[in-house]
């Protein structure tokens, strides 16, 4: 009842400040990248209610592809057709802050005493505040988890992830010696695959940061580049001596899918937990391993935005308030792990998703609680861009893993 | 007037569609344009100098343009004729083989990438498993710079070598028989007829198909965005795909349009010393 006397109190301010907004049909079009069936049913269900208490408006949600989003995305912007809400990923939103196309959303959230913007802790809101503008707001704080292949493990007659993990002994070291012997690359089954298979290619970051965070190293801090640090190169020789001297990761150019049952561990994010419905095999989720520096926990995230170009601003921060409030998010974390403190701190979010067990999504909420987000910048394209090359050297038999790291740095100097 | 009201459909089309666009593309590369932002300031020939005089990656790009032409044409020409010969004539089977070697090209791009990047895994896939049954450890075709633009030329040459085959089929089938008869009554050998009547016959078509092919392969875009996105080491990074990047990954539109124009100059060049060279040999 208070969540609907909210939502019609932001309606009618959207009215109020542009007549006739609400009193029309509107249409909303949100831009996500997700095209799962089972995350687009929860996001039309939050909608729908969004739709009832505005009679009148419709959401609708465009999928576009996550390897073509942010150039979908742009493109729609720059031909003057921007959807009125998008999902922004964390490694994009310095750039589109600095561009000034994302509306500033925050009078309106923190006008609204109900919706209780202080709910969002401060560090899962940093990449999207900018002085007292509010940017964004994230709708998933994940962060990246070692699923595991529990039937494998079982039959190797190996101690679990989650076992270890327990005794204090999951270490990087301890994956490694896992996955080789969990590895039969020959008949095509690997001990680990890096995130969505993408761990050579668009998903760099994704494999080389939770072994670099956990060895006390960061791609980059203060404009300084972080990858030639001797905890940096520590943590990438072990991941390559993973793929090459132990034939423990699947390789470079190889195509073996974890959640098809060709690879015994994997680092991904709870969303994905959706694929592996009809897997054949028993899986669980740990957290990610330590290193010489301890637990160093690496999220991954994404906020709703309202673009600045947008015809109907004014309800799509209503919408987005009503997508972000605690209830939505309550009913979005069985996907997408939430940054309101309350409902992470509620049972309803150990409990929310009926695959994971209460027991793994506590380490999921720990993880949120300690974890960095992944690095970003305002020039992420040409980092990225110019990384990438260099970073392929990273992955042949015989790559100098510090002269590979030092070509890193002096090509992203400039960006930094 | 009634003449121009005939024209007018074509003429409109062609100015809306292709000479307006080029022009306006002369006219973003004297600009610093950021798609993002939607902000253009003028530069003059900046984005020009920068691209040939400072730009590290220019040239490297503009090399590996050149290598996946000098890499695709002869070896596309050469098979399509191959293929042309074996197949021009009446005979069991042939029109059979003709569409086994065109359709690859009626065959979706994605579908073609997706299926060679399966074929080239680097131990698992079945192009070296293939070459392990006869003892050669293939390589990692498409992760290893060396072997990457072979193997994205090689792809490339089969999927579109049945195209060129048609046109050499169709030109050789309009080769008057009576010109060989002759030969053959002369005495002249195989290699002969071929050599001094068949190939200058199909010279013209030669041209169109050498043109064609040079300026398709210095286009190349799909097939690099779909199989190697340029990697690895940058290694098969080819100029479309650097314009693509250019605009659409760091939204530097202007600069995008002024390395087309350098593209365009590049094809021009290369297709009016083709022609140029075509017409001394004719003469």
């Amino acid at each position: 009842m208070q969540h609907s006397k909210r939502l019609a109190a932001l309606t009618l301010s959207a009215a109020f400040m542009a007549p006739g907004l609400a009193a029309e049909a509107q249409e909303l079009r949100v831009t996500v990248w997700t095209g799962s069936d089972a995350h687009l049913a929860m996001l039309n269900g939050i909608a729908d209610g969004f739709e009832a208490e505005n009679p009148g408006t419709t959401v609708t949600f465009e999928t576009i592809p996550f390897s073509e989003y942010t150039r979908g995305l742009t493109l729609q912007l720059a031909g003057g057709n921007p959807p009125d809400v998008g999902w922004l990923l964390e490694s994009d939103a310095p750039t589109f802050v600095s561009a000034g196309v994302l509306a500033d959303i925050g009078p309106a959230l923190r006008g609204d005493a109900d919706y209780n913007y202080g709910d969002f802790a401060e560090p899962a809101m940093g990449l999207w505040v900018d002085g007292d503008a509010v940017y964004g707001v994230p709708f998933s704080t994940s962060p990246f988890m070692i699923f595991y292949n529990a039937t494998a493990f079982e039959e190797a007659g190996l101690p679990t992830p989650v076992g270890l993990a327990e005794e204090g002994n999951w270490t990087w070291e301890a994956l490694r010696s896992s996955a080789a012997a969990l590895s039969d690359g020959a008949n095509g089954f690997w001990g680990f695959e890096g995130k969505d298979g993408q761990g050579y290619d668009s998903r760099i970051l994704h494999a080389m940061m939770p072994p670099i965070r956990a060895y006390g190293g960061d791609a980059w801090t203060d404009g300084q580049c972080g990858f030639t640090s001797s905890e940096a190169i520590a943590a990438m020789e072990l991941y390559h001596a993973m793929i090459f001297d132990d034939g423990s990761v699947v390789p470079p150019g190889e195509i073996g899918d974890f959640f098809a049952g060709d690879a015994a561990m994997t680092i991904n994010q709870i969303s994905r937990v959706t694929r592996l419905a009809d897997a054949g095999f028993e899986w669980g989720i740990a957290p990610l391993p330590t290193g010489p520096d301890g637990q160093a926990d690496v999220i991954g995230q994404a906020a709703l935005v309202v673009f600045e170009q947008g015809e109907h601003k004014d309800l799509a921060t209503a919408l987005i308030a009503h997508m972000t409030s605690a209830e939505s998010v309550a009913i979005m974390a069985e996907f997408f792990p939430p940054a309101r403190s309350s409902v992470l701190a509620s049972d309803a979010f150990i409990q929310s998703n009926p695959a994971i067990s209460p027991a793994q999504m506590a380490m999921v909420k720990d993880a949120i609680e300690n974890g960095v987000v992944l690095p970003a910048h305002e020039n992420y394209p040409q980092i990225f861009a110019a990384m990438s090359p260099r970073v392929d050297a990273l992955w042949q038999a015989d790559a100098d893993v510090g002269a590979v790291m030092a070509s890193v740095c002096e090509a992203i100097a400039g960006d930094l | 007037m009634e003449a121009w009201l005939f024209l007018s459909p074509t003429v409109i089309g062609f100015t809306i569609f292709f000479l307006g666009p080029l022009i306006a593309v002369f006219g973003y590369s004297l600009t610093e344009w950021n798609l993002l932002t939607q902000r253009a300031t003028w530069v003059g020939l900046e984005n020009y100098a920068d691209a040939l005089g400072q730009n590290p990656d220019f040239w490297p790009v503009l090399r590996n343009s050149l290598i996946f032409a000098v890499g695709l044409v002869p070896m596309n020409m050469a098979l399509a004729l191959g293929l042309a010969l074996s197949l021009s004539r009446p005979a069991f089977g042939n029109v059979f083989f003709r569409v086994v070697f065109f359709a690859p090209v009626v065959t979706s791009a994605v579908a073609w990438a997706i299926v060679w990047k399966f074929l080239l895994q680097g131990e698992a896939g079945a192009v070296n498993q293939t070459l392990a049954v006869i003892g050669i450890d293939g390589p990692n075709w498409l992760r290893e710079p060396d072997w990457a633009m072979f193997a994205v030329i090689f792809t490339r040459v089969i999927k579109m070598v049945g195209l060129n085959m048609i046109l050499y089929i169709a030109a050789l089938q309009s080769v008057p028989r009576d010109y060989e008869a002759a030969a053959v009554l002369e005495g002249a050998s195989r290699l002969q007829i071929f050599r001094w009547i068949i190939w200058p016959l199909l010279a013209p078509t030669t041209l169109v198909i050498m043109v064609v092919t040079t300026i398709g392969s210095l286009k190349i875009f799909d097939h690099i965005f779909l199989m190697t996105r340029g990697g690895p080491e940058n290694g098969t990074l080819v100029l479309a795909f650097y314009i693509y990047q250019q605009a659409f990954e760091f939204f530097n539109v202007g600069y995008a349009a002024a390395l087309a124009v350098i593209m365009f100059v590049v094809i021009l060049a290369l297709t009016l010393l083709q022609v140029a060279l075509r017409n001394r040999n004719a003469s």
